[in-house]
């Protein structure tokens, strides 16, 4: 009798030491890395073309190293307050090492200094306000070059590449904007231009034709817009044909996006200059298999805009193996691998490697033009080489 | 001078397709402030409801890039779709957010109006996303067509605005001033308590108040999306705000004081952009709109039913 009774209470016994026993044999610990974009809202091409480019990092990442890292999507709407609430909830757990973003510099400036006091290491693919690494925000890193050097190599390319000497800036109120647009200004009239206009307009604006006709009339033969959001310029696009004017339209980063600039402009926007923080993929020999693997998994659709939280992603994720691999694994750790990061060669063709601010070394900007639906790299505009590192913000 | 009238017609275009729009949510306000003297605060998202409402038979009629019948039929669908749903709508606020407020004080409704508004915009949100929807007018109206007269341009799109806005206004002017509903409408507008004594079925006039305001404002956000092609969930907030403005301006409850106010508006805005700044577009256009109500405080074309003690 005790012994059949025995024999039935074992295996129950044994089952349930196992579970108890088991989480001592598991695997690594959980690691996840949080992204910060606009997946919603007015920037949602942009900040989910970033977002494809992260998951593709993650899953090349463990089926490189047979990890199981996992992406924790958080959502902006590039509102900054809803950038702060996002962030918290990413500092609040403890098993985010590192996260990628915020997307738009308005919003780092709005959570730079709750990622320093959490010391979580941050990259942005996007953020490119010179003000962000010249403060305190001790654990924000950006694999893109700043405005300091894209405002003035885009005034130089409309003064000294498409020769036209009158320009309108109009700039969108937000921080990266309203910087860049000073900073293309100076740089315009330092080369021999001629400003005829400087406005502004809002992010909620969704009509620009009396804009447009006013600038018409005003004897400007280009407008630079360095807006965050592409739908507006393709609005903006859209109008210039509307109203048959001949103006040139000039944009930066934030309206590099094929389905908001391009197709929502209906082919308005042929023609139209964007400059960017990043080669073309497409030409980068080197990243032929990543973007193949993006173009079976994703679609064929991506601009510059992406690649560079591809590398964002890659360098979070490399520095959470080496800080694991050297037997810490904690975000101070993490952080400091991340700041000692020394990739060879990114997928954005060029070596990657922080100076002590967090900004990228060697990096620089790209000019495309629109031509037949699709973004080309202009060549006479290519590689203007960043400045030395005493450039103000 | 020479390119204040360079630009003055195409401005004078522009302004004319922003007020209409304006003018077309202003109706709304306008005439249930006449009838009910309620602010509805949810008339602006009711017109975020009609755009969403084209945008969804639009993309249901052009699957891939081709439209399915000739595009003069869809934007007509659009427009009839829109401005049905919307009418609904309006009946449906109507009686689950006023009516059992109908005898409580004046605030009451107010808020209950705000709150119906935050309602629109979040359920939108929560399903359709905050993503930016644009219209692609390109498929229905070639970007390039339109009419020249020398140095302007007047594009076929805001043409299609200005012309479908005068035909809604002349048809609600028919209907508010030939027909027997019009006159219960405008009965309930002077004196709701004798109107009712004469035989006026009031809730059936104010139903219909509701329904053919938020018709109105389901046209604007169709004819918004068609021109300005982006459409999102938040956009009622802004255009309500310039819509109950121009409604004001024009004098509230004043049904061409809705259509003059919401034109006036459009011309400002456009004049302030194109000749001083657009950086304080909304500024220049709120101050001109303060110093119109100093001068006339009842509105341009004045209110029509006197205030009771």
């Amino acid at each position: 009798m005790k012994f059949r009774k025995l024999m039935m209470v074992l295996p129950v016994f044994l089952v349930v030491l196992s579970i108890v026993i088991a989480p001592t044999f598991a695997q690594s610990p959980v690691i996840k890395v949080g992204i910060l974009g606009p997946f919603t809202g007015p920037a949602a091409s942009v900040g989910t073309e970033q977002l494809n480019w992260a998951k593709l990092a993650v899953s090349d990442f463990n089926d490189a190293t047979g990890w199981t890292v996992e992406l924790v999507e958080a959502d902006t709407q590039l509102d900054p307050a809803i950038a702060v609430t996002a962030s918290e909830s990413l500092i609040a757990d403890a098993d985010v090492y590192g996260v990628v973003g915020p997307a738009g510099s308005q919003e780092v400036a709005a959570v730079g200094q709750m990622f320093a006091d959490a010391s979580l290491a941050h990259i942005s693919g996007s953020a490119t306000d010179p003000s962000l690494t010249q403060g305190d925000f001790n654990t924000f890193f950006r694999t893109v070059p700043t405005d300091a050097v894209q405002g003035p190599s885009d005034a130089n390319f409309i003064y000294n590449v498409l020769g036209l000497t009158k320009l309108y800036v109009i700039d969108d109120q937000s921080s990266y904007s309203a910087g860049l647009a000073d900073q293309a200004e100076e740089a315009f009239i330092a080369a021999g231009g001629e400003i005829i206009g400087r406005e502004s307009v809002t992010q909620d604006d969704g009509d620009f034709s009396s804009l447009v006709t006013a600038i018409d009339a005003s004897g400007a033969e280009a407008i630079f817009f360095p807006g965050q959001i592409a739908s507006q310029g393709a609005l903006v696009a859209r109008q210039i044909v509307e109203q048959g004017s001949d103006l040139v339209l000039v944009g930066a980063d934030g309206f590099q996006n094929i389905d908001d600039f391009i197709i929502g402009s209906a082919g308005a926007a042929e023609g139209a200059y964007v400059s960017s923080f990043a080669p073309d993929v497409r030409g980068v020999a080197s990243s032929a298999e990543i973007m193949n693997r993006y173009i079976e998994q994703y679609d064929d659709k991506f601009t510059s805009f992406g690649p560079p939280t591809y590398a964002a992603t890659l360098v979070i994720l490399e520095a959470i193996q080496r800080a694991s691999d050297a037997g810490s694994l904690s975000r101070e750790a993490v952080l400091a691998e991340v700041a000692a990061t020394d990739q060879e060669l990114s997928v954005l063709g060029i070596p990657i490697a922080f100076d002590e601010n967090g900004d990228v070394l060697g990096a620089s900007f790209y000019m495309f033009q629109v031509v037949d639906g699709a973004f080309v790299l202009v060549p006479s505009a290519t590689a203007m080489p960043e400045p030395e590192a005493t450039e103000e913000g | 001078m020479d390119t204040f009238l360079a630009q003055l017609p195409q401005q004078i275009i522009n302004g004319l397709t922003l007020g209409a729009v304006y003018a077309l949510i202003a109706l709304g306000y306008s005439m249930v402030y006449g009838v009910l003297q309620l602010l509805n605060f949810a008339h602006g998202d009711v017109y975020m409801i009609g755009a969403f409402i084209g945008y969804g038979v639009m993309v249901a009629l052009i699957p891939d890039g081709a439209p399915l019948i000739a595009p003069v039929f869809i934007i007509i669908l659009m427009l009839l779709l829109a401005m049905l749903g919307c009418g609904l709508l309006g009946v449906a606020i109507e009686q689950f957010a006023y009516r059992p407020l109908r005898n409580s004080p004046r605030l009451a409704p107010l808020i209950s109006a705000l709150g119906v508004s935050f309602f629109l915009q979040n359920a939108v949100q929560l399903t359709l996303t905050a993503e930016f929807r644009n219209y692609q007018t390109e498929l229905l109206i070639p970007p390039g067509a339109g009419f020249d007269f020398g140095d302007t341009r007047l594009p076929m799109t805001r043409a299609l605005v200005i012309v479908v806005t005068i035909i809604l206004m002349i048809v609600l002017q028919y209907l508010v001033r030939r027909t027997k509903l019009g006159k219960a409408m405008r009965a309930v507008a002077i004196d709701r308590e004798a109107a009712a004594m004469m035989g006026v079925d009031v809730d059936r006039v104010i139903v219909a108040t509701f329904f053919i305001g938020s018709a109105l404002a389901g046209a604007a956000g169709v004819l918004t999306g068609v021109v300005f092609t982006r459409v999102w969930h938040f956009m009622g907030f802004t255009a309500g705000l310039k819509g109950f403005t121009a409604a004001v301006v024009g004098g509230i409850g004043n049904i061409p004081g809705a259509m003059l106010g919401g034109f006036l508006l459009g011309l400002t805005e456009s004049f302030a952009v194109g000749f001083i700044s657009p950086t304080y577009r909304d500024a220049i256009a709120f101050i001109v709109l303060v110093i119109v109500l100093l001068v006339r405080p009842r509105g341009l074309l004045g209110a029509r039913i006197p205030q009771k003690v």
